[in-house]
């Protein structure tokens, strides 16, 4: 007799409306509006790659030594480097890195001897283009710069 | 001017042109409205990009589909599913000329305008169901079948509700009905010692039924069948179908209101003393409470162009909340916004259950229809006549 009251009054669907009902509350939605927020990336999320040069010099850090180039699985790093007659030093002429084939391994980053390439949390990699996938030396040291969009 | 005025054909035609011109913009802020609760219920945010928190998005919409290409499937039946559209517009817009949407603001009172309203929803059934039939499509040929039996099986219960309301009212005229509710103190939902609940309730669960929404949107169930009756449409005769769906809700619950919740009446309009808080200082706190809302937008957003359409909006309900204090502005608005805030609070109460109730199934809506709604609603009807008989002598 109870529940057949309780199903006359509507009680579930009352109950129900007030359960929507309460828990619209703004400091709940979780939805990020991205262009403008970005998400927070996990610490050890692995990124876009960077070519570190000196803090005071801006010299790059790279040394030529094509370590990161024979560790890469997909064979995707190519290092070219000169004799400097002087120091008797190797030096850095170009660096291409592949990110369209890249998996992001961070066997590259392990492999270096002078933490001169890391992989950095910059996830935006979209390019309009094939070939922009290919980054030089000039990129991997500035860094991807994607348009802003503001709306 | 005035001689103009004084031809009784001249204002109804005027207030004619305006609901048509003006409707399509109410109908789209309304879906925005739609979007914006709906995503509140589930804890989404909505529309944020076109206008500050999207309040241009309404017109963007409008746009896109005036600008989209107007496809006829090759093997529809071409002059019908040109018709369908047209008649659903057609048939839910003239439901307006019976509203009545304040003490002045009317486009007919006539003695039969419930039976027109309740006519002219039944005719835009029709338009569902040959724009169905027409694509040529299995899926709208579903949709429309969905839809013409769940709107006979529902038009009966509203039709039950509806005639405990006129029996209580004892009139068909629109304004008659208010004017009865006025002449009796009391709001037709608690009429007859609050016996008038029950058809009350039944009213806005068979009406819901009736507008095919949510729980009740089985003619267009999108997990099932696309988009229904309208799955072949697309562009301009679609937005044609978004506007007689959407005429229809306010349509159905403008009768609602009118019926059981006083129309264009303030809430106990036989309390002279609630005449200064209710008719001056409720709306005018509440269109000034709405501006301060928006002044708040002016600072948060970052773009020049959002913080200019926030001040307008600002400045706008500024001006409504000072009209309001106002008492020649006042008394002629008055009506208009009672049943205006009457009709947006049954409009949100038809979003909030979309965004509760899951959609039924097929069976278990002809099970509550017929085997509840039904019954339920003749035992109001039989009821209610007896308690009045004897009540009223």
């Amino acid at each position: 007799m109870a529940s057949l009251i309780k199903t006359f009054l509507l009680t579930d669907l009352l109950k129900g409306l007030w359960t929507t009902f309460k828990n619209q509350k703004p400091s709940k939605v979780i939805t990020e509006q991205y262009p403008l927020n970005r998400p927070p990336v996990a610490e050890r999320y692995r990124g876009a790659p960077r070519l570190n040069t000196h803090p005071e010099t801006s010299e790059t850090l790279c040394i030529s030594c094509n370590l990161c180039a024979l560790a890469c699985p997909e064979q995707l790093i190519v290092v070219t480097s000169e004799r400097n007659p002087e120091t008797k030093r190797k030096d850095l002429t170009t660096f291409t890195y592949d990110v369209s084939r890249c998996m992001f391994c961070g066997l590259c980053e392990d492999a270096c001897p002078v933490d001169a390439l890391e992989l950095t949390q910059d996830f935006e990699l979209a390019t309009y283009t094939r070939e922009g996938q290919i980054w030089d030396r000039q990129m991997l040291e500035e860094g991807p710069l994607p348009v802003r969009y503001t709306h | 001017m005035e001689q103009l005025l004084a031809n009784p054909y001249v204002p109804p035609l005027i207030l004619t042109a305006v609901i048509i011109l003006v409707f399509p913009l109410i109908a789209g802020y309304i879906v925005l409205a739609e979007r914006k609760v709906l995503a509140d219920l589930q804890v989404r945010l909505g529309p944020m990009r076109v206008g500050p928190y999207g309040v241009l998005q309404p017109l963007a919409d409008a746009l896109k589909l005036m600008l989209k290409e107007d496809v006829i499937p090759s093997q529809s039946d071409k002059w019908i599913f040109w018709l369908a559209p047209v008649l659903s517009t057609f048939t839910a817009l003239s439901a307006f000329a019976v509203l009545p949407l304040s003490d002045r603001f009317f486009v007919a009172d006539v003695n039969i305008g419930i039976l027109f309203i309740l006519a002219m929803s039944s005719i835009g059934a029709l338009g569902l169901i040959l724009g169905g039939w027409s694509a040529n499509s299995k899926y709208s040929l579903m949709g429309s079948l969905r839809a013409a039996a769940q709107m006979v099986s529902y038009e009966v219960p509203l039709g039950f509700a509806t005639v405990t309301a006129i029996m209580c009212a004892g009139t068909l005229s629109m304004q008659g009905v208010i004017a009865s509710q006025l002449e009796r103190g009391v709001w037709g939902a608690f009429d007859n010692y609050g016996l008038m609940l029950i058809p009350t309730v039944l009213f806005i669960i068979a009406g819901t039924a009736e507008t095919n929404r949510a729980p009740f949107d089985l003619p267009e169930a999108e997990s099932e069948l696309v988009a229904g009756f309208h799955t072949e449409y697309s562009g301009f005769r679609w937005a044609l179908f978004f506007l007689a769906e959407y005429a229809a809700i306010v349509v159905i619950s403008s009768l609602c209101v009118t019926l059981f919740f006083g129309g264009w009446l303030r809430p106990f309009p036989n309390v002279a003393a609630l005449e200064m808080p209710l008719n001056t200082a409720f709306p005018a706190a509440l269109f000034a409470l709405i501006a301060l809302g928006c002044s708040k937008g002016v600072f948060r957003q970052a773009l020049a162009g959002f913080r200019l359409v926030m001040a307008a909006l600002t400045g706008l309900f500024l001006l409504v909340a000072a009209a309001f204090a106002l008492p020649a502005a006042n008394e002629l608005m008055i009506g208009l916004f009672w049943f205006g805030f009457k009709l947006a609070v049954m409009v949100y109460m038809f979003i909030w259950y979309r965004g509760t109730f899951p959609r039924f199934r097929y069976d278990q809506l002809m099970d509550v229809g017929w085997k509840w709604l039904i019954p339920i609603s003749m035992f109001g009807l039989i009821l209610n006549g007896v308690v009045q008989l004897f009540a009223r002598g």
